[in-house]
């Protein structure tokens, strides 16, 4: 590299020795002596190209690697961001299933819980689905607001990154969050990880359990119990991947929120016109009356 | 207080246990490396107590894990894969660490034999490598129990990068603590080095020696480094708990249980900081401080050496009590 870089350099200096010649030719003075300056600077130059060149050489080295570190370090983080952070259509869309709940569309009935209870023969005392109620207010200026609950299929599932037999895992294939009851040794490190309380472990079983968007009536094309014995319709169960289906039309129309945004789980669940009020609005001194009643074993949320 | 613990008192023993054999493990395998005293001097016989008791509380702690779980039939599924989930790294951690610290604790048994003094002596280089190994081990193992916990946002008490710290700082504090009591429980009475070194003593200061006290370089070398790691568990509980309750939101209403009016503050502040921590420190203080001070020989009365090894014990099982059940009465409260 460093023959190269001289043999480069070599050509100039000569066009520049005989530019000078001339230069001294016509005119007297200190140009000569400029001259040999110029000559032993170029040939210290060529002295000393040695160790910058081998120092270039070494720090591309290095450039090299840190970019493969950058490279690799960026594609890792990649997989990490979920932002589509370009305003134009995404490409990537994926099947995912999910859930809008129109929450002005419930009526608090809990038909949903019981249709899920008989359908998974859950055991007394466990909910896959259930309905809070939010009280709010002194009388007669009250109201009572619903907001029905299940897992929410996290795109960020803290549940399957804690499991440590891989027993839980997110399906590649409609993006829903599964336990593999066959590998499940029961250790509750996703009961303690998920930030919605959706999990619980099975009295009689004695595996992990949860929500799976009824994955056996899904596969046959039927809706999950919960949505097709909703009374008001309030649940739509669909692919949020596809543009075309009735809970992305929903989603995009209408302003959604999701539970516990700040927990950076990503929910596939999506609200319209949920109450958002909680235990923290129920310690605000001028709050009057707020009640939370959960209609589950667990009196509190968590 | 009806709370549902999800993760109950065999969980919480566990962390306790499995922190207090790595403990002993690790303050034995890094005594046995700093004096390099393989031949049975003062400095070996403490380091053999570490290496015999630690593997014990392990293994009882794990019994009681396998059955906390929900099928303990199929603990076996969790060496079928590895992945980046701390219960699954740990539990590697911890077959490996009890794997090796059996080993090292097989190793020093022929010590106690005369007869098998040759067997010792082979074993010296084995001795030598298995201390290299459990260092690491046992500083993961207690480092794993906190980050077990820590890995969670939905838990905003445990998800703190200092509980880990805390953890092992404990875990290596009762270790030291469960050596000095071992060491006392069962040195011989009748030792006749003790004796000696008592009449020494007595000749020059007849009026401190009392029954019962003794005059010993190990006893300071334990003491004082229990004292060292007290202070920094005293820092590290500071840092953990002034932390949480200046940021704001979750992790500082969880917070607030252990804080002053809060459910469980008087068995923290009783338990962990005055029991656990500030009666032991403040007692090995009063011995440490006229030998670093005034150059005074160190001496300790045995009755002392219980209480502190007691007090410390209590303190790291309550510890773990508290961070455990407290960490689960508390979660997010924003919906």
């Amino acid at each position: 590299m460093a023959q190269i870089m001289t043999e480069n350099h070599s050509p100039e200096t000569e066009a520049d020795q005989k530019q000078l010649h001339q230069d001294s030719s016509n005119a007297a003075g200190p140009r000569p002596c400029q001259a040999m300056s110029l000559q032993e600077t170029v040939s210290h130059d060529r002295d000393d190209q040695q160790p910058p060149a081998r120092r270039g050489f070494l720090t591309s080295i290095i450039a090299g690697l840190m970019m493969a570190v950058a490279a690799i370090a960026t594609s890792l983080g990649g997989k990490w961001t979920l932002a589509n952070v370009n305003n134009g259509p995404n490409n990537n869309r994926r099947k995912q299933y999910g859930m809008v709940i129109d929450v002005r569309r419930c009526i608090g009935c809990h038909a949903c819980s019981v249709a899920c209870k008989s359908e998974f023969d859950v055991p007394i005392g466990e909910n896959r689905s259930w309905v809070e109620y939010i009280e709010k207010g002194v009388y007669p200026n009250v109201s009572r607001s619903f907001l029905p609950r299940l897992c929410n299929h996290c795109s960020e599932p803290p549940c399957v990154y804690v499991c440590p037999t891989n027993a839980t895992y997110k399906r590649e294939e409609d993006g829903i969050v599964v336990v593999d009851q066959g590998l499940c040794i029961g250790c509750k490190y996703c009961i303690q990880a998920c930030p919605y309380d959706a999990r619980f472990l099975n009295p009689i079983t004695g595996w992990a359990d949860k929500c799976d968007f009824c994955t056996h009536r899904v596969a046959k094309g039927l809706e999950p119990s919960c949505v097709s014995t909703c009374v008001g319709a309030a649940r739509i169960f669909g692919d949020l991947g596809d543009l075309d289906s009735e809970i992305s039309k929903l989603v995009a129309k209408n302003r959604v929120t999701v539970l516990r945004r700040e927990m950076g789980t990503f929910p596939n669940v999506y609200y319209i016109a949920a109450d958002h009020t909680d235990e923290l609005d129920a310690r605000r001194p001028e709050v009057q009356t707020v009640r939370v009643i959960t209609n589950r074993r667990h009196q509190k949320r968590r | 207080m009806e709370h549902e613990l999800t993760w109950g008192l065999p969980v919480i023993l566990y962390l306790f246990l499995a922190g207090l054999g790595a403990g002993a493990v690790t303050v034995s395998a890094s005594i046995l490396l700093r004096s390099g005293d393989y031949h049975g001097g003062s400095f070996f016989k403490l380091a053999r107590y570490g290496a015999l008791i630690g593997p014990i509380p392990v293994i009882l702690g794990t019994c009681f894990i396998i059955l906390e779980l929900g099928r303990w039939d199929r603990a076996l599924n969790l060496f079928k894969v590895i992945n980046l989930s701390p219960m699954s790294i740990g539990s590697w951690l911890l077959v490996l660490f009890i794997f090796c610290s059996l080993i090292y604790a097989f190793v020093f048994l022929p010590s106690f034999l005369p007869r098998f003094a040759w067997l010792s002596r082979r074993l010296i280089p084995i001795m030598h490598v298995l201390s290299w190994v459990n260092v690491p081990l046992g500083i993961g193992v207690a480092v794993y129990t906190g980050i077990l916990l820590g890995a969670m946002p939905s838990r905003p008490l445990w998800n703190s990068p200092i509980l880990a710290l805390l953890f092992l700082v404990s875990a290596l504090s009762t270790g030291i603590a469960i050596i000095i009591l071992a060491q006392t429980l069962f040195r011989r009475k009748k030792d006749p080095t003790v004796k000696a070194e008592r009449r020494i003593i007595a000749r020059r200061e007849a009026t401190l020696l009392r029954p019962g006290r003794r005059n010993y370089e190990i006893g300071y070398l334990l003491t004082g480094s229990d004292m060292l790691l007290i202070g920094s568990e005293l820092i590290v509980i500071f840092l953990f708990v002034m932390f949480a309750h200046l940021t704001v939101g979750n992790l500082k209403y969880a917070m607030a249980i252990i804080l002053p009016g809060g459910e469980m503050a008087a068995m923290f502040w009783v338990w962990v900081v005055l029991v656990g921590l500030l009666i032991p420190v403040l007692l090995e203080m009063f011995y440490i401080i006229p030998k670093v001070v005034y150059q005074r020989e160190f001496r300790i009365h045995e009755g002392s050496e219980i209480l502190i090894s007691v007090a410390v014990l209590v303190g790291g099982f309550m510890l773990r009590y508290i961070i455990v059940v407290a960490g689960q009465i508390t979660g997010p409260l924003g919906v």
